[in-house]
């Protein structure tokens, strides 16, 4: 990956890394998707599912698992604190990218991500599997606590960050910005009783970091889109939010490590939360 | 309650554990796409669109016999998440021989006892959109039959 030039050219795989690296007892691959039987149906040799809702979420309120809860989680499949982790998944990784931010909230930074995503090993004809691998439990000693405060945002921190003009992204699709649907494209309504934006965000949908293959864009087409016309500046804190977290998991990923920004948080309560919460500010253009 | 195939159908899925119920909606899955209008095929309605409801487009082809028993194909796009595509082929199998009146009866309460509570949350809702899209397609059917009729009829 290093031919594109991002600031962290480590934290992308290509397919055909992934391929010739199957059997590397270092690594686990990890399968996240949005379509929660994909897995089921066929999956690249030696991975293993992790489900954002059933494995990554507490499973009474809205937030996340425990540290013990994550280390017991790593341990089932075989995963290690040394482990390089390497994620993929359906719709353009939107879901690899959250399971891997859910990862580093644990401190967990050996991660990477198959650049096009399930999409790019399938199209590529490349062999999938139903056999689920089963491996020797890891040793995972839990981190003492989950790291919220560096990469994850909460409303407040969202609201204060509005107030104080800093930079807001929204990667939402453009209809959901304007405040004209409150439902994603393609997707029935998930409970949101407000359409519009948090005050000051800049609309810039996931979707433009990606080529049509799921692969994501050059560092030169990235800067351009994020600073030149979003108005990003390096160095900058920045809050990206969506609906429910995954989508903004996406441009985290893109803003973290393909250029680089060091203080970039994920809003996960993102618009479910804001659209919903009496007496949150909306803008609507 | 529900349509006698159907409800064997859901009976079936009532009795397996999780492991063999998801089994059973991959294999459903799989023959949703063996599902679409084949050569020759004629149909009283079609009905091929991409709703915002739904991730991809989805053909529904309706066929009504003279004795009133409807036949459906249906037509996926390849990112139809899995549990619709599942729902489809389940769909086209319990409805079958329905009259259109009977179609739009079908209450949808039956997805969660086939696929399961844990299957059925946030991101796959679509469940429901292949059932919605069938008793549609019988509504205008039906309307059509009732706007053919002599008046008084």
């Amino acid at each position: 990956m290093s031919e594109k030039n991002y600031a962290h050219p480590e934290a992308l795989v290509s397919t055909e890394w992934v391929a010739a690296h199957l059997a590397d007892p270092h690594l686990r691959i990890v399968e996240s998707n949005e379509d929660i039987l994909l897995y089921d149906t066929g999956h690249i040799q030696g991975s293993v599912h992790i489900d954002w809702r059933s494995d990554l979420q507490d499973q009474t309120i809205r937030d996340y698992i425990n540290p013990q809860q994550f280390a017991a989680l790593c341990e089932r499949n075989g995963i290690s604190n040394d482990t390089t982790v390497i994620f993929y998944g359906d719709k353009s990784n939107w879901w690899a990218c959250y399971a891997l931010w859910v990862f580093r909230l644990f401190g967990h930074t050996k991660v990477k991500i198959m650049d096009g995503g399930r999409e790019k090993w399938v199209a590529e004809q490349r062999h999938l599997t139903r056999a689920v691998p089963h491996f020797v439990h890891g040793h995972y000693t839990p981190p003492e606590t989950r790291s919220d405060s560096e990469i994850r945002a909460f409303y407040d921190q969202a609201l204060a960050q509005s107030r104080a003009g800093m930079a807001l992204i929204d990667v939402r699709s453009p209809a959901e910005f304007r405040g004209e649907v409150t439902h994603m494209p393609e997707y029935p309504q998930e409970g949101v009783l407000r359409g519009g934006h948090i005050p000051g965000a800049a609309s810039v949908p996931w979707k433009m970091a990606v080529k049509d293959d799921s692969t994501f864009k050059d560092i030169s087409e990235l800067r351009q889109i994020y600073e030149d016309e979003a108005g990003l500046k390096p160095g900058q804190d920045v809050v990206a939010y969506c609906r429910i977290g995954e989508r903004s998991s996406h441009t985290w990923f893109v803003l973290t490590y393909l250029l680089g920004y060091k203080n970039v948080r994920n809003y996960d309560g993102s618009w479910t939360e804001w659209g919903n919460r009496v007496g949150a500010p909306i803008e609507r253009s | 309650m529900y349509p006698e195939k159907l409800n064997q159908i859901i009976e079936l899925f009532e009795s397996l554990p999780d492991a063999e119920k998801r089994e059973l909606l991959i294999s459903y899955a799989s023959a949703a796409m063996k599902q679409g209008p084949r050569d020759g095929d004629t149909f009283d309605l079609e009905d091929e669109r991409k709703d915002e409801e739904c991730t991809d487009t989805v053909g529904v082809f309706l066929q009504v016999s003279p004795q009133r028993a409807c036949a459906f194909r249906i037509k996926l796009g390849p990112q139809v998440q899995t549990l619709t595509k599942a729902m489809t082929a389940i769909l086209c199998k319990g409805l079958e021989g329905l009259t259109p009146e009977q179609i739009t009866e079908v209450p949808a309460d039956f997805v969660p006892k086939i696929v399961g509570a844990d299957l059925v949350r946030q991101r796959s809702q679509t469940v429901y959109y292949i059932l919605t899209r069938m008793k549609g397609i019988a509504r205008v059917w039906l309307n059509r039959e009732r706007s053919a009729a002599p008046h008084g009829a």
